[in-house]
């Protein structure tokens, strides 16, 4: 965490002085916005987290700005730039987080490239992710903070190629950045070796993955479209993002080797959006699946269906299905016997917009049938200005058994407050 | 011998008669000097939002525009400057000759594209008076179009048109009354109707301007006479043929705007 946060500074100081030269010089092709934004979210169960009445207290100020410059004109460069600095009560310190930092070129009519960071996304899932293995920050996800900071941000190259009717995404990442799950410090999770919900008695202990100068981690996309439905394949290979190995000889949990191939599918249907998207697991320290230590490989998939109801309400609705490959063999081999072969999961989304689009209201619900769990997000925002907004919305979480994925969340119900003021 | 020369004096005859245009014909025309002048367009468009309180929102984007064909599909890219939270988003559609419109949202905050669903076309597009199809265009035949009469309207002649919607269920109105000018053929004011018969929502270009050959309308305003809701929208820096490729309105420019786009 240290060498991140030192990093991040590093990036944040070469930015702002470069942010200076650009400011001092000719700045007619420079944009600039942010905000600055309060944060609570209260929590409402006892627990052993670090602080068990509040999961949420920090201010918050994001800038962020690009710069084309008058150089090199055919190559189209752009310096793009965001970072939040934020002042954590939770945490009781203030750090800075550099959320995009990266160079864009065009070299080529057909090609671009974004070099540093930069937040990446791609897939068609509504907050479900197949192919979309680029790092996420659960924690913030669960706690109330907005979700644009679901997404981590990666130090990569992506190298983008376009022809007429194909295109092409080439990622490269240099190090390997895992989500940052769920640990014990700020929400409790069910712990293996403990058997029960466990706070900051039960952190992880997770080896950091490797750092080094060879390309840890690559992905990659072709897309196009067919009539009006959007295909894509994609390829990864790395590293599971979250610790679902563990080490043979540190018992400490770690990040084993991943690789996936998967599609999706989109387009119109029935007057709304439907998709589909799958994907291949290979878990490739553990081919013949008889690993107990290490997470069998899988197939996932999901499809979903999107509509737009009229008067502004919009309505989506997902179902989503992953399947153990070797299952008898992990069980065999003595993998936890509550661990299911199968996992379904229903998400829902209703969107309604009212007092001339000023006033959103939100929900979205994940519920997983057989594991009887549950996760609602009910949300409502309201812009007083167009600059000024604020946004009040909880976390529930429910399940009949620890060991599920909502179910093991349900002493972190939350309600969260946020002010917002857009510059 | 007498009978050839008759028909040409028919066939010379005839001209002067077409000049009676239809209802459909006038409708047509305004659609193509309205929506699709040139082969494509671009625009900054400044939005001012003010409600029955006098609260004011302000909205800036850049359009692009580009014709497939005239009168038929074209894509819209609107690439949004203010306010600072929608910054760099950019919402795209390719207008289709039938069926629903397909539409893409692209939010930077986290590089996403979302493919967005169209079954409403008459919601409101950014908050404002104006819906999604003001802004890209009704087909005109999704309405069944009359010649009511002709007369003078803020000093220019004009026809006025009532449009029924074939199907009334996808609307939220019973019809409505288009002005358009008899010498551009610009529509200059619609009124709007509900099924009580009553005035609910108005439209009126204020300002036109004659750019590159081709009139424009530069300045509308839009009133929603039940909620009080005025929307004033100005158009500047308009140009029409820029050269813009039709791959520009794919996901590569969603994701990096392209050069025409002036921040």
């Amino acid at each position: 965490m240290d060498q991140k946060r030192h990093k991040s500074i590093l990036y944040l100081s070469v930015y702002l002085t470069l942010w200076f030269i650009v400011n001092s010089g000719n700045a007619h092709a420079l944009t600039f916005h942010g905000f600055a934004e309060g944060a609570y979210g209260k929590r409402f169960e006892d627990d052993t987290t670090s602080h068990d009445d509040y999961n949420l207290m920090e201010g918050r100020i994001q800038l962020r700005g690009a710069y084309a410059p008058d150089i090199a004109d055919d190559l189209e460069p752009e310096l793009v730039f965001k970072g939040d600095l934020i002042y954590d009560r939770y945490q009781e310190l203030t750090r800075g987080n550099l959320r995009e930092g990266y160079l864009s070129l065009t070299p080529h009519d057909m090609i671009d490239l974004k070099i540093g960071r930069q937040v990446l996304t791609w897939g068609t899932g509504d907050l479900l992710f197949i192919n979309d293995l680029f790092p996420k920050d659960y924690v913030s996800f669960f706690i109330g903070r907005d979700d644009e900071y679901l997404k981590l941000p990666s130090d990569a190259l992506k190298a983008s190629i376009f022809f007429n009717r194909v295109s092409a995404d080439i990622v490269l990442l240099p190090e390997f950045e895992p989500n940052n799950s769920i640990s014990g410090k700020r929400l409790s999770y069910y712990n293996p070796s403990f058997n029960s919900i466990v706070g900051e008695e039960g952190v992880m202990a997770v080896d950091e993955p490797e750092r080094g100068s060879e390309i840890r981690e690559k992905a990659a996309r072709i897309y196009g479209t067919i009539g009006r439905t959007e295909a894509a394949l994609y390829y990864f290979d790395g590293f599971y993002k979250n610790p679902l190995g563990v080490d043979s000889v540190t018992s400490n949990a770690y990040y084993p080797e991943l690789t996936v191939l998967g599609f999706s599918l989109r387009g119109p249907l029935a007057g709304g959006i439907a998709n589909l998207e799958a994907g291949y697991y290979d878990s490739t320290e553990d081919r013949h699946g008889d690993n107990n230590r290490v997470e069998n490989s899988a197939i996932k998939a999901f499809a979903g269906f999107e509509k737009d109801l009229g008067s502004d309400l919009k309505a989506g609705i997902q179902y989503q299905y992953e399947h153990m490959l070797d299952y008898d063999e992990f069980i065999a081999a003595g993998g936890p016997a509550n661990r299911d072969e199968d996992r379904h999961q229903w998400t829902l989304r209703l969107n309604k917009l009212a007092m001339n689009q000023n006033l959103t209201l939100g929900f979205f619900a994940f519920y997983a049938p057989y594991d009887k769990d549950y996760h609602l997000r009910p949300k409502v925002s309201y812009k007083f200005t167009d600059n000024l907004s604020a946004t009040l919305g909880a976390n529930i979480f429910q399940g009949e058994k620890d060991y599920t994925f909502f179910g093991q969340l349900t002493r972190n119900d939350n309600i969260y407050f946020r002010v917002r003021y857009n510059f | 011998m007498r009978k050839p020369i008759l028909l040409l004096l028919l066939i010379l005859a005839t001209p002067s008669l077409s000049l009676a245009l239809t209802a459909d014909e006038i409708i047509d025309k305004s659609n193509l000097a309205y929506y699709y002048a040139a082969n494509d367009g671009k625009a900054r468009a400044k939005m001012y939002i003010k409600d029955s309180r006098g609260r004011e929102r302000y909205r800036e984007m850049t359009i692009l525009r580009k014709d497939i064909k005239d009168g038929g599909k074209q894509n819209f890219y609107i690439y949004f400057h203010e306010p600072a939270d929608v910054s760099k988003m950019v919402f795209m559609v390719w207008k289709q000759a039938e069926g629903d419109d397909d539409r893409w949202l692209y939010l930077p905050a986290i590089d996403l594209v979302k493919r967005i669903a169209t079954s409403d076309k008459r919601s409101s597009f950014a908050g404002g008076v104006f819906t999604y199809e003001d802004v890209s265009g009704r087909r005109t035949g999704d309405d069944t179009h009359t010649l009511l009469r002709d007369e003078k309207f803020a000093g220019k002649d004009a026809y006025v048109i009532k449009n029924v919607p074939k199907d009334a269920a996808l609307v939220e109105f019973d019809h409505y009354i288009s002005w358009i000018d008899k010498e551009t053929f610009l529509p200059i004011k619609g009124e709007y109707y509900n099924d009580k018969g009553k005035l609910y929502r108005t439209i009126e270009v204020e300002k036109t301007a004659v750019i590159d050959g081709y009139p424009t309308s530069i300045k509308g305003v839009g009133k929603n006479l039940d909620t009080g809701l005025t929307t004033t929208i100005e158009f500047v820096d308009v140009k029409y043929n820029v050269g813009l490729k039709e791959k520009i309105f794919q996901e590569r420019y969603l994701r990096k705007a392209p050069r025409e786009v002036e921040k």
